[in-house]
């Protein structure tokens, strides 16, 4: 049931695609797609666009897409490999739930980090004692990996 | 540091680890128990408590009441898999509250989706349970159901939607429900981490929800260590008659038949 979920979840993103983002299949592989997301614009990411691999389980909608950045970003909840800190892509995953959803959601993330529950700590850390260290990092990050 | 103490690599993904773990362990369950067994007898049930007087004494005391019953996977989806299997077998040897929960079942989707729920995957849901449930409606077998309902991927998509059902009715009588939520939440939240992702396991409010969506009481008969004889009994709603019995041992739902 995976594939026919996947494939109908692709119509729908081409329909009606959620802002500043866009994601499709890699070659004829409906299970591993690359998305994009443009940086906030009111972030310290406004005007870059990151890349993100989404592979999707064998037993989708069941268990989350395993999504990871593989553009370079300076965050507080997505560490060197591009692993990302989110509920919702673990615990909290729910089949209601699509990428499209999750990729907005990632969206949030970048505008409202979340420092409590951190992946890197030393970028939380900055976030929440010199947050204009923090977003000068973050846009410099931005510059320079994902323009 | 003392050996054996925890370390912390920073470079090492735990996450991927702990959800291989988590999927070792859900395999050997899918590998041992069926989503829903054969019909078994009490005293099959008996013979996982050799040593336990006070269960065999309960067994003795169902086996008074009931005809027999049947296991379900303890993946935690028991409660919902248990219920959409007794139920709809039930209409399918007698249909007369068939119109009536086939309404309910229909609306269902644009009470769902009035009440924010995503269009797409409901819709993609819905369809799958609506299909389960028309064909009990042109009276497969019992047989032909059974394959149906235990096939995995058409009954998870059942289960699914149950969930749904339960968050969407707890959201919308969210006034009531908050009394019962625990730890500060919203209904809201508990619904995101307590209801609708799969694996969670139920509580009354799940259960008190479900059958006031639905129009559909459950009789839970409770075995638990109490050193009294008989199991306990509750009704949901309070006071009304049951069409659907569910055994609960801790942690997990069977069905019974009357």
């Amino acid at each position: 049931m995976a594939g026919k979920r996947i494939k109908k979840e692709l119509i729908d993103f081409q329909i009606d695609p959620p802002a500043g983002c866009s994601a499709g299949p890699v070659g004829d592989d409906i299970f591993h797609w690359q998305a994009m997301i443009q940086g906030p614009p009111d972030s310290p990411y406004d005007g870059g666009a990151f890349k993100l691999s989404v592979h999707f389980p064998t037993d989708y909608p069941f268990k989350p897409p395993k999504i990871a950045f593989t553009t370079k970003i300076y965050h507080p909840n997505i560490n060197s490999n591009g692993n990302i800190c989110l509920d919702i892509l673990r615990s909290q995953w729910s089949p209601a739930l699509t990428v499209s959803k999750v990729l907005l959601s990632i969206t949030s993330l970048l505008t409202d980090p979340n420092p409590d529950d951190p992946l890197v700590p030393e970028i939380a850390r900055a976030y929440k004692t010199d947050r204009c260290l923090y977003n000068k990092s973050a846009h410099d990050w931005t510059l320079k990996y994902a323009s | 540091m003392a050996e054996g103490a925890l370390n912390y690599d920073p470079s090492k993904n735990y996450d991927d680890q702990t959800c291989a773990q988590q999927r070792d362990i859900e395999k050997a369950i899918a590998d041992e128990q069926p989503l829903v067994s054969d019909i078994l007898s009490f005293d099959e049930l008996k013979t996982e408590y050799q040593d336990d007087e006070i269960f065999k004494l309960k067994i003795d005391d169902l086996k008074g009441r009931y005809k027999h019953m049947r296991k379900t996977r303890g993946d935690g989806n028991c409660f919902f898999r248990a219920f959409g299997f007794a139920y709809l077998e039930q209409l399918l040897n007698n249909n007369t509250d068939f119109p009536r929960f086939k309404e309910i079942a229909s609306k269902s989707k644009d009470e769902l989706v009035a009440l924010g729920f995503p269009q797409f995957t409901i819709e993609d849901f819905h369809e799958t349970f609506m299909e389960v449930i028309e064909k009990v409606e042109k009276k497969c077998t019992n047989e032909e159901f059974y394959q149906l309902y235990t096939d995995q991927g058409i009954s998870d998509y059942f289960v699914v939607y149950l969930r749904l059902i339960v968050s969407g009715h707890l959201q919308k009588e969210e006034d009531f429900f908050i009394h019962f939520v625990e730890g500060g939440r919203t209904v809201k939240e508990f619904c995101n981490q307590e209801v609708e992702p799969m694996h969670k396991e139920s509580d009354h409010i799940h259960i008190t929800a479900l059958t006031a969506a639905l129009g559909v009481n459950i009789r839970v008969e409770y075995m638990d260590r109490g050193d009294t004889p008989k199991c306990n009994q509750h009704d949901f709603p309070d006071g009304s008659r049951p069409s659907v019995y569910l055994l609960y041992r801790p942690s997990h739902y069977d069905i019974l038949y009357p």
